[in-house]
């Protein structure tokens, strides 16, 4: 072919020995080298975090029990996986609940800083922005390599602290528990570090990905000619720009209340630990949505390109995302109704339904986008399905917690839990794992197996069902979360959710089969398996390691599925009706 | 039974799933204890129709259209609008209105929940790690405590139909006030007071207290004799016969490795003229003023959360036992000493406790880690003369004039202890 002359050959291709592409790897500034990095070390993190969920949850099986013998007042403790024998024949509950303790703070902190904030903004976002976009890169190669060790480096912070013995204060580090529980403080140091490191990596990922959205659009491509995935990330790029930085100076604040015992947030100290929730609060709040718009993203686009089909309210969904990203710094104090005066509680419980309403708005586009489509149900469009009824539960139960008077019942018990694990897995991993099925054939050169992958997603669905919605009925019965223990007629619900997760686990280790079957005899994949119309299926399966042979120029709008043959198809196989081409018109 | 077994428990039966009353006992457990809570459920019930709606409305909408749009072979989609602006209005328009509505449904009834009526009881409830300390209104704490397993918690005795206003704080960390009865939640913290407040109902139909010691020993040991323990009301002087339901008070916010262990059982009894008087009978009955420091002492190893740490068979828990203290030789984590012959003079042993208890730092026994909340500026010194004097009567070498043994000659004044002819065994010390 003409042009030849240009080709580089795939990203993939070794550049020599094994130790010679080690090292190219290593020292790589491509964006897809990069990004498949991150989704190794991602999924990596995933698979302990879930482990330590896994524990949690058999814990969780049985209800601690203490028996007292009547006549000889010995006491014995079962039910508790953790205790050793010796606790638990000396009826000591106090190691086993330590643990437990550790253990949720671990799944806590893993799935948070090093799974779902960066989960797809730094594995899909770092491979398929530029290419979406029709660059050769992202505008700032080398800073994304940096990014990339940086999160490395954190996760190993994050791992050395769990190897010294763990961390028992939960993710949200409050004070004055955090600068109390672990008297020389190590541990409890080096994970804050390990969170402030992990920031870092995220705000140069933002900052590059903003950049690069401004900077690198290829010649043709207006703002409103970007594929909806770019929107997100790019909303979700700017909070994590303005929104990391707190979090960075909250934990170093509270590092230098421990080491030089200026009071801060410890009233033993003459600080206050309401200040720290308020700091915390003012990146975790935000930083939900760094965590759920670049699935929106995933899932406007997966969803037009499986059914074929315009997104309905393009417009809409982009400023949606803008709007999303903008109410999330003004909501924060909704996770401290049970903590703050009556006014403040007031106002954020209002401004907090204002998130619902562009949420509301992105669904109904979603939905509307079905209409009248031409929809294949493959793993990314079973996926999408997925996303859309878990995350509506995930959407509408947040209701009640932001409503007042039942937020203060449901505080801090297992419904929250249960919302928010309907958002981050059943939103954010879903999308995820639709975008990874979506963008396989173009990241790997490979096509997977259909059958295996849909059979590993409904496992999920099922199991994700089980583990997850008896928690909600647990939670609004009344049981408090972060507990190693609970009443006897929690026990059917904890059992089911346990049971629950299980499958879940089974649905993923299928997904690891289908995946590795696919790296080691999957079909080549073709340039463009769905028939999508946006920049990175004009590029190669898998891409040049320059991305394109030409660069490109945008004609069309991303979704003009009606009207436009996608590249590398033929004519003969899209045969578009009459009718369509009647008003052909651009976006 | 787990540690925390259900005082109170409702029973999931299937019924019509089209009824409100089904849902509301599956989500809410229908046990709302008090005005507020019903409000609070009318409120979660009406948000979970209106959930349930817009959810399967969304859903059937979808796979509608994804069964009905399915890819055809060599067909593409015919066009269809892409936008919609009257549409897009309405389905922003419509959502905002509902979420106005909802919003001043949850803060209507949130503003009942954190003010307080000005005819309300205010009592200082204080928790610490792992435990709840209230003090009444005649500055007695409650004396009733119920056995979980080998754990013991507080019962707090309230008043039915009368508005009681806590005030709350923190002896160390923070954790939260939570009685899911009465559908609130107030966290609290170390270094401010925060309040919260409830009037709880006494529904017909409650179970009662036992009218004769008798009848409290034949509930205990038809509970034993099916192998579990009765956690029901106790024999209390004053209120036999008398109605009562309990409802868990939890910690909500975590605190370290006793969280989920921190509970408490908030027991309202009636308050009422005709009823007799039963909370205020029992209020006077709790006073502190008769007992002897050795009766007092026990009482406040519980009630002061001592327990939860220090075991006085022996055992050795997060804190040293109790157990043979006085009279015997320790070694400090600093390297220092005490003999035995220091531990024997009164005088130097009510010295070192009195400090280990108001500041537990200053002297760590070798082998523990200090986790301890002090108490000083906690403990009037009657109750630290108190709990001194107990602490020597668990020693076998404890001094003329005081039992020797685990104390247990000394029972509360009224209460739990059994009868003297009883057929339950009194608690033998571990060795």
């Amino acid at each position: 072919m003409a042009h030849d002359a240009h080709h580089h050959g795939s990203y993939l291709t070794p550049k020599g020995g094994f130790w010679t592409t080690v090292a190219d790897w290593a020292t790589t500034v491509d964006h897809k080298k990069i990004g498949m990095m991150y989704l190794v070390a991602i999924l990596f993190m995933f698979f302990i975090g879930g482990m330590a969920a896994m524990a949690v949850r058999l814990e969780l099986f049985e209800p601690v029990r203490t028996h007292v013998d009547p006549t000889t007042g010995a006491a014995h403790v079962t039910g508790q996986l953790f205790g050793s024998k010796a606790d638990a024949d000396a009826g000591n509950i106090k190691p086993g609940n330590n643990l437990y303790n550790r253990l949720f703070t671990l799944h806590g902190a893993i799935m948070v800083f090093m799974v779902i904030v960066p989960s797809i903004p730094a594995s899909l976002g770092n491979f398929f922005l530029p290419l979406m976009l029709g660059a050769k890169d992202v505008a700032f190669p080398r800073l994304n390599l940096l990014s990339w060790y940086i999160y490395v480096i954190g996760s190993i912070f994050a791992v050395t602290s769990i190897i010294l013995g763990g961390v028992d204060t939960g993710w949200t580090f409050y004070t004055p528990y955090s600068t109390t529980t672990d008297p020389g403080f190590n541990r409890v140091a080096i994970m804050t570090l390990a969170a402030f490191i992990l920031g870092f990596s995220s705000i140069l990922t933002g900052l590059n990905f903003v950049v690069t959205v401004h900077k690198l659009r290829a010649p043709g491509m207006g703002w409103f000619d970007m594929p909806l995935f770019i929107w997100a990330v790019y909303a979700a790029a700017i909070i994590q720009v303005l929104a990391t930085p707190v979090i960075g100076i909250t934990l170093l604040l509270l590092t230098f209340e421990r080491i030089f015992r200026v009071g801060i947030f410890d009233p033993a100290l003459g600080g206050d630990p309401v200040l720290f929730q308020h700091f915390f609060w003012f990146y975790s709040h935000p930083v939900v949505y760094v965590m759920i718009l670049p699935g929106m993203g995933v899932i406007s686009d997966v969803l037009a390109v499986q059914s074929h089909k315009k997104i309905f309210g393009y417009r809409a969904i982009a400023f949606a995302s803008l709007g999303i990203a903008g109410v999330s710094f003004i909501v924060w104090g909704h996770h401290m109704f049970a903590s703050m005066s009556e006014l403040a509680s007031m106002v954020f419980s209002a401004l907090t339904f204002l998130v619902a309403i562009p949420t509301a708005v992105k669904v109904f586009n979603w939905i509307a986008t079905l209409y009248k489509g031409s929809i294949v149900l493959n793993a990314p469009m079973v996926y999408t399905l997925i996303f859309l009824f878990l995350f509506s539960i995930g959407g509408l139960t947040g209701l009640p917690l932001g409503t007042l008077s039942t937020d203060l019942h449901l505080h801090d018990t297992y419904f929250v839990v249960a919302h928010f694990h309907y958002v981050m897995m059943g939103g954010t991993i879903m999308a995820l794992m639709a975008g990874i099925h979506h963008w396989w054939p173009k990241m790997t050169g490979r096509m997977y197996d259909e059958k295996g992958a849909i059979a590993g997603a409904l496992l999920v669905f099922i199991g994700f069902n089980l583990t997850f919605f008896t928690q909600f009925f647990l939670g609004s019965r009344g049981m408090p979360r972060r507990y190693a223990s609970y009443v006897d007629e929690f026990q059917i619900w904890h059992q089911i959710s346990t049971i629950g997760s299980f499958v879940i686990l089974l649905g993923f280790l299928v997904h690891l089969f289908v995946f590795l079957a696919s790296l080691a005899t999957g079909k080549k994949a073709p340039a463009n398996p769905w028939g999508g119309l946006t920049l990175e299926w004009v590029a190669d399966s898998p891409p040049d390691e320059h991305n394109f042979h030409h660069e490109p120029i945008v004609t069309h709008g991303p979704y003009d599925f009606e009207t436009v043959v996608p590249p590398h198809w033929d004519p003969k196989d899209y045969p578009i009706p009459a009718e369509n081409k009647v008003a052909v018109s651009h976006h | 039974m787990s540690d925390l077994t259900p005082a109170m428990n409702s029973h999931l039966t299937l019924g019509n799933v089209f009824t409100n009353d089904w849902w509301h006992k599956l989500w809410f457990r229908a046990d709302g204890a008090t005005d507020l809570a019903q409000s609070t459920d009318e409120t979660g019930m009406w948000l979970w129709w209106f959930c349930t709606l817009w959810f399967v409305f969304l859903m059937a909408l979808m796979f509608y259209f994804v069964v009905k749009y399915r890819r055809k072979k060599g067909q593409i989609a015919a066009r269809s609008p892409s936008h919609n602006t009257p549409l897009e209005i309405a389905w922003t328009v419509i959502p905002t209105l509902f979420l106005v509505w909802i919003f001043f449904k949850g803060f209507w009834t949130y503003m009942d929940k954190v003010m307080a009526p000005g005819d309300a009881i205010t009592l200082d409830l204080t928790a610490s790690k792992w435990n709840w300390d209230l003090i009444y209104q005649n500055g007695s704490r409650s004396n009733s405590t119920t056995t979980i397993g080998a754990r013991t918690i507080p019962v707090f005795y309230m008043p039915a139909n009368q508005a009681i206003q806590l005030r709350l704080q923190s002896a160390d960390v923070m954790h939260a006030f939570f009685v899911p009865a009465f559908r609130t939640k107030q966290d609290i913290f170390p270094n401010r007071f925060t309040t919260t407040w409830f009037m709880a109902n006494l529904p017909s139909g409650s179970k009662t207290h036992p009218k004769t010691v008798a009848e409290f020993e034949t509930l205990k040991a038809s509970a034993a004799a099916k192998g579990g323990t009765y956690s029901g009301a106790e024999y209390i002087k004053g209120l036999e016969g008398a109605p009562y339901e309990d409802h868990w008070l939890f910690c909500a916010e975590y605190c370290g490795e006793e969280h989920s262990e921190m509970a408490a059982i908030i027991r309202v009894v009636p308050n009422d003229e005709k009823n007799g008087f039963h909370f205020n009978r029992w209020l006077q009955s709790i006073g502190t003023d008769s007992l002897t420091p050795l009766e007092y002492g026990k009482r406040l190893y519980t009630s002061q959360g001592c327990s939860q740490c220090h075991s006085v068979d022996g055992k050795t828990s997060t804190g040293p036992t109790w157990k043979n203290l006085y009279g015997y030789p320790v070694t400090f984590t600093d390297g220092t000493s005490m003999s035995a012959e220091e531990r024997t003079n009164v005088e130097t042993f009510s010295n070192y406790t009195r400090e280990a208890i108001l500041v537990p730092g200053a002297k760590i026994v070798a082998g523990f880690q200090n986790q301890m909340t002090p108490y000083a500026g906690r403990l009037k010194d009657r109750e630290l003369n108190s709990l001194i004097t107990y602490i020597m009567s668990l020693s076998d070498k404890a001094p003329q004039g005081l039992p020797a043994g685990d104390g247990a000659a000394a029972q509360p004044a009224n209460g739990a202890q059994p009868a003297p002819a009883s057929p339950v065994p009194a608690p033998v010390p571990a060795k």
